[in-house]
């Protein structure tokens, strides 16, 4: 009975705890009307401004991330007469978190795609800005320019800003320099995929042991992206359903075409040569735990940096090994490459225009830009005098208190971030000349509205995800493969996907003619 | 005379309502919070969702988000996965739990039933995630336990596990077992300690050997508990364990025709969508198949023996 | 005496078996265990062994770096999962105990009113937008508490079968004629019959609780209020998220950092340290428990 007794009273304590619980709301709800009122007595108010974005490094305590926000406010108030609310969200789960605010009447007022723009656009979750874009994102616009514009675009409206930083992704193999020197490997001759494969033969010759080609990640050992000149019109990467190739104007299959099928032989006969890892298709590390491992020779990957800034940056997280890298393909500009990481107003923002003032401050100011990436200068990173900077002595990402360095790319304007330390300032000027200089697609500008064909597209995408991987690492036969693959494919619908795209872009064609 | 206790007795059902329903309050109150008030998100289902519109302003779509679940050559393969790993967790899952729990009985007070205990229980602790991990750790082709350690030392030629279907049937309902085994152990263990001890002993007395008690005492006896799980389950039959058939064989293609389930189908299928509509649909339908089959298997558990039944 | 020899014999039955399966069970997790004190490129380049060539302890450097984020969450997890456990076990008790009277008239309608619950939600977003606009429980210790799990239809059936099937109503008739309230039979006699039953479902709302990172995920934004799971889970799935081919592409961070397989093993092992720690105390109770309700059944 004891037992019974002691159960009832820790119950009624903690009853009595549920009541005072219930209770704080309503004391953090006067909080908030009283800091309110205390601006009210400043005699200026701000419009409050809630900036969603996503992070890869740890999220930062309130406390730290209320001193980013009022360095930010200091800076914002004065210049546009907002105040701002930063709200990091774990990039896993960002897209699903701000779609459940939004619903949930919760304020979001600045958000990021996360290659699912046209969903937003569909769904009325972003706010059409092409009449407030003049008056309060002027120098967006113009920094970032009318073309790339385009991309964030659907039949003539502008809904949103391309993150501005290097797009143009150039295909290249990231290599053992120690073992290319050692074995005589003249890498300046490698121009192609099909190149690599003597390459590759001569370093399984010379170390048995070796499994010279490694996976990029799950289900891809990096020959997806090699196809040159093709337009996924604004389709995930690897699970394109209907393209566009060689500058035509015709929606075609893509796994019907003979660049994929060259492609998927290609891999076989590296898999069947033991020249890649045997289970790329299913294997839970990535290139760069391979190549620490020692028993890999290299991989291919594709990047924005030039070949020797690209294989310095890699060397550390590659196990401390001498890397070289060489490009197999040249960059190709499409709309999804511009507006995969697109910001938009949401389409319940109370103060559309001051979200749009401090949207464009992120591309903008290089101040803001640098507090939202780095915190707080002292006591988040420290300047190094020659324009990079680091962090504090002693801390590094996981314990500094306020850092989403890791989002760089993602957001806002990445060419007034500062770098970190140890990276080439010079290549910068390089990225920027390559999104200027890539070669462009036809159809650039154009986004598909998938909205009819929804059905179909869940049923292709499961197609595609049962064959695909094995397709593309080698471990299933193309001859065979293939043939079972497109049947599929026009089982689940991909010809209805391929015709709605085509009425689509003929109609996008005409008015922009 | 016989009227009167009958009143007596109708009186004392009235009066015993108030004081139980009492008891009770706490717990219906908060299920109806819980459960019952956010039911609204079912329209969901039938609506084309617009942000600006909200969930009761969006345009109605009738049964249009319900469409992709059925379109498919999958809808077969991933239904009948799905039903029939169900029904291979219902019962090898049960017999085994009831094997393990008398065992585990049968030893009393032991220091040993402690740590056995704690050992099954142990993998219940680990997320989907890193069981996927563990699994890979076994079966990858290039340096997995099984190939490197068992089947190469032996001579044997080693097997490609992710991309070989026939053995996975197999491996999915070991995994299944080897996470569940101590949780559902634990619930039969419970059961037959409220198992009258004077039955046993009075079996012992008539010379009843133990092996006999088992199967004529105690496996009878578990018999209320059995069908409640099963029915619990039943109604669960449309739903899969996502983690299971997703992270397990590591989202490999070549195994779609044995670990295609409803649930990977749509996760698979709206990834990139991210649409709320079919998303609640396809629970709904889950739900909705899974509620007709319980509330059939529940009249019939009631024309037999209405004491077990669910409701 | 014949019967305590084959009782003997098939206690030794039962221990070999037992073992046996124990080994099974305990297996892969010891092989998680090598593999988070294995070097990680010896993990990379030969595997997962149990005898591997190369230890390091660097990825319970990288846990220790954070000890005071950890020790945190180990905090936030151990009190809601006491919480949880408590409260949730003591209502679904006074839930289930109604309904195994036999003579309750509602005893049909509140079953299959929770049965319900058990199949039909209204999903992610509305139960969010009332937890979170109704009720205000976001970034308290309640969120991590109330939501969802509590009480469960599950748990209510277990515990009515164990009443129905293991307490015999007999037992209240005879109370009842001395009077005794409702209330008081349920907490004097009831529910300490019930031990067996309450042990079980404690144990396996504890289980839920310290298992769960949803609520964690839904309602709490600063990471004060993280519980150990939100901790692990949210680094794991990143990972997870980065690895898959087309978002590494499409956000450009091939070249991200992420932390090793020896970490992630290190990871789930601390999930499942305290549970190692604690479990073996609220063992005592359960057995005690089982041994207990089996005297006076």
């Amino acid at each position: 009975m004891k037992v019974f007794k002691t159960l009832f009273l820790v119950l009624a304590i903690v009853a009595g705890m549920v009541l005072a619980a219930c209770g704080t709301p309503d004391s953090t709800a006067s909080d908030t009307t009283s800091a309110d009122g205390k601006t009210q007595t400043e005699t200026v108010s701000y419009d409050k401004v809630v900036y969603a974005y996503a992070t890869f490094n740890n999220t930062p305590t309130e406390e730290a991330l209320a001193e980013v926000e009022e360095a930010i406010n200091v800076i914002t108030r004065e210049k546009i007469g907002v105040e701002v609310e930063l709200m990091p969200i774990a990039i896993w789960d960002y897209s699903s978190q701000v779609s459940l605010a939004l619903q949930g009447g919760e304020k979001i007022d600045v958000f990021q795609s996360l290659g699912d723009l046209n969903t937003a656009i569909s769904t009325s979750m972003c706010l059409d800005i092409t009449d407030m874009m003049g008056e309060n994102a002027a120098e967006s616009q113009e920094l970032i320019g009318d073309d790339w514009l385009a991309a964030t675009s659907f039949e003539g409206r502008i809904y949103g800003l391309p993150t501005y930083k290097p797009i143009a992704l150039t295909p290249m193999f990231v290599y053992r320099q120690d073992i290319a020197d050692e074995l005589g490997l003249d890498m300046s001759k490698v121009n192609s995929t099909s190149d690599l494969t003597s390459i590759l033969e001569q370093v399984k010759a010379a170390y048995p042991d070796m499994t010279p080609l490694a996976a990029v990640n799950t289900g891809n050992i990096g020959l997806g992206l090699t196809v040159e000149n093709v337009d996924y019109l604004t389709d995930n990467y690897y699970e394109p359903k209907g393209v566009l190739m060689n500058d035509e104007l015709t929606v075609v299959d893509y796994y019907a075409s003979d660049e994929f099928a060259d492609l998927c032989s290609l891999a076989r006969t590296w898999y069947t040569n033991d020249l890649v890892m045997k289970d790329a298709a299913t294997t839970s590390s990535t290139a760069a735990e391979l190549m620490s491992a020692g028993n890999y020779f290299g991989y291919i990957a594709s990047y924005s940096y030039p070949e020797e800034d690209t294989a310095a940056s890699l060397e550390a997280q590659c196990g401390g090994y001498d890397l070289g890298a060489k490009m197999i393909g040249s960059a190709f500009l499409d709309t999804t490459a511009i507006n995969a990481l697109t910001w938009m107003i949401s389409s319940t923002s109370d103060v559309p225009e001051s979200a749009l003032k401090f949207l464009n401050m992120t591309f903008t100011d290089e101040e803001v830009c640098n507090l939202i990436i780095y915190g707080i200068e002292g006591r988040d990173y420290v300047q190094n005098g020659d324009g990079t900077v680091s962090y504090p002595e002693g801390l590094d990402p996981a314990t500094v208190p306020y850092t989403s360095q890791l989002s760089c790319g993602t957001l806002g304007n990445f060419f007034i971030m500062y770098p970190m330390g140890g990276t080439n300032v010079e290549s910068l000027a390089w990225e920027l000349e390559q999104n200027k200089n890539a070669k462009t697609s036809v159809a650039m500008g154009f986004t598909f509205d998938n909205s009819n064909v929804k059905t179909e597209y869940t049923a292709v995408t499961n197609v595609i995800s049962q064959f695909l991987p094995g397709l593309i690492c080698g471990s299933i036969d193309p001859e065979t493969e293939i043939p079972v693959f497109l049947e599929r494919l026009d089982e689940a619908g991909l010809g209805t996907i391929i015709a709605e795209k085509q009425t689509q872009l003929d109609a996008w064609v005409a008015s922009n003619k | 005379m016989k009227k009167k206790k009958e009143k007596i007795e109708k009186k004392s059902k009235l009066v015993k309502t108030w004081p139980l329903l009492l008891i009770s309050l706490p717990g219906l109150i908060y299920i109806f919070v819980n459960s019952y008030i956010p039911m609204f998100g079912v329209f969901l289902a039938f609506k084309d969702y617009n942000y600006v519109k909200g969930i009761f302003g969006s345009d109605w779509s009738g049964f249009d988000n319900f469409r992709f679940l059925f379109k498919t050559r999958d809808a077969w393969i991933m239904t009948r996965n799905t039903v029939l790993y169900n029904v291979a967790f219902i019962i090898i899952g049960t017999v085994i739990a009831i094997f393990v729990a008398i065992l585990l009985f049968e030893m009393g007070k032991k220091l040993r039933v402690k740590f056995f205990q704690s050992a099954i229980l142990l993998p219940n602790m680990l997320s989907w995630v890193v069981i996927g991990y563990v699994v890979y750790a076994f079966l990858n082709a290039d340096s997995g336990f099984i190939n490197n350690s068992i089947l190469k030392p032996l001579g044997m030629e080693e097997i490609s596990w992710y991309s070989n279907i026939k053995p996975w049937p197999f491996i999915l309902i070991i995994v299944h077992i080897w996470k569940y085994m101590g949780v559902n152990s634990i619930i039969y263990m419970a059961s037959i300690a409220g198992i009258d001890k004077g039955i046993f002993e009075a079996a012992e007395l008539d010379g009843a050997s133990k092996t006999m008690q088992i199967f004529r005492i105690t496996i009878p006896m578990l018999k209320p508990t059995i069908i409640i799980l099963t029915l619990m389950a039943i109604g669960r039959i449309f739903f899969s364990d996502f983690g299971l058939f997703y992270q397990v064989p590591q989202n490999s293609g070549r195994l779609f025709d044995v670990t295609q389930t409803i649930d990977t189908y749509v996760y698979r299928g709206l990834m990139q969508l991210n649409d709320v509509g079919m998303s609640a649909a396809a629970a709904l339908f889950q739900s909705f198949v899974g509620f007709i089959l319980v509330v059939s298997a529940n009249a019939l558990v009631r024309k037999i023996d209405s004491e077990n039944a669910l409701f | 005496m014949k019967e305590n020899i084959e009782t003997k014999q098939f206690r030794k039955f039962a221990t070999i078996v037992l073992s046996v399966i124990s080994v099974l069970a305990l297996l892969p997790i010891l092989l998680i265990a090598v593999a988070s004190v294995t070097s990680e490129d010896v993990l990379i380049s030969s595997g997962y062994t149990f005898f591997p060539s190369k230890l390091s302890l660097d990825s319970y450097y990288y846990m220790v770096r954070q000890s005071a984020t950890i020790l945190r969450a180990y905090g936030i997890s151990i009190m809601v999962t006491f919480l949880g456990t408590v409260i949730g076990v003591l209502v679904t008790a006074m839930l289930a105990y109604p309904m195994a009277r036999k003579n309750f008239r509602l005893r049909n309608v509140m079953a299959f009113f929770i049965f319900f619950t058990m199949l039909f939600n209204g999903g992610i977003v509305s139960s969010y937008i009332m937890w979170s606009q109704i009720f205000h429980i976001k970034n308290t210790i309640w969120a991590l508490v109330v939501p969802n799990f509590l009480v469960t239809a599950f748990n209510v059936f277990l515990v009515r079968n164990y009443y129905v099937n293991s307490v015999h109503e007999s037992i209240i008739e005879s109370v009842q004629i001395d009077g005794a309230s409702e209330i008081r039979i349920f907490f004097s006699i009831m529910l300490p019959l019930s031990i067996p039953v309450i042990a079980t479902v404690s144990l396996f709302t504890g289980i839920i609780y310290w298992n769960d990172w949803i609520n964690g995920l839904y309602y709490i934004t600063d990471p004060k209020m993280y519980g150990i799971q939100n901790l692990l889970i949210r680094i794991m799935d990143n990972i997870q998220f980065l690895k898959s081919a087309s978002n590494a592409a499409l956000l450009g961070t091939q070249n991200i950092d992420l932390p090793g397989t020896s970490v992630r093993m290190a990871m789930a092992i601390i999930g499942i340290l305290p549970i190692l720690i604690i479990f073996p105390f609220v063992q005592q109770y359960m057995i005690k428990g089982v041994v207990l309700g089996a005297v006076k059944g």
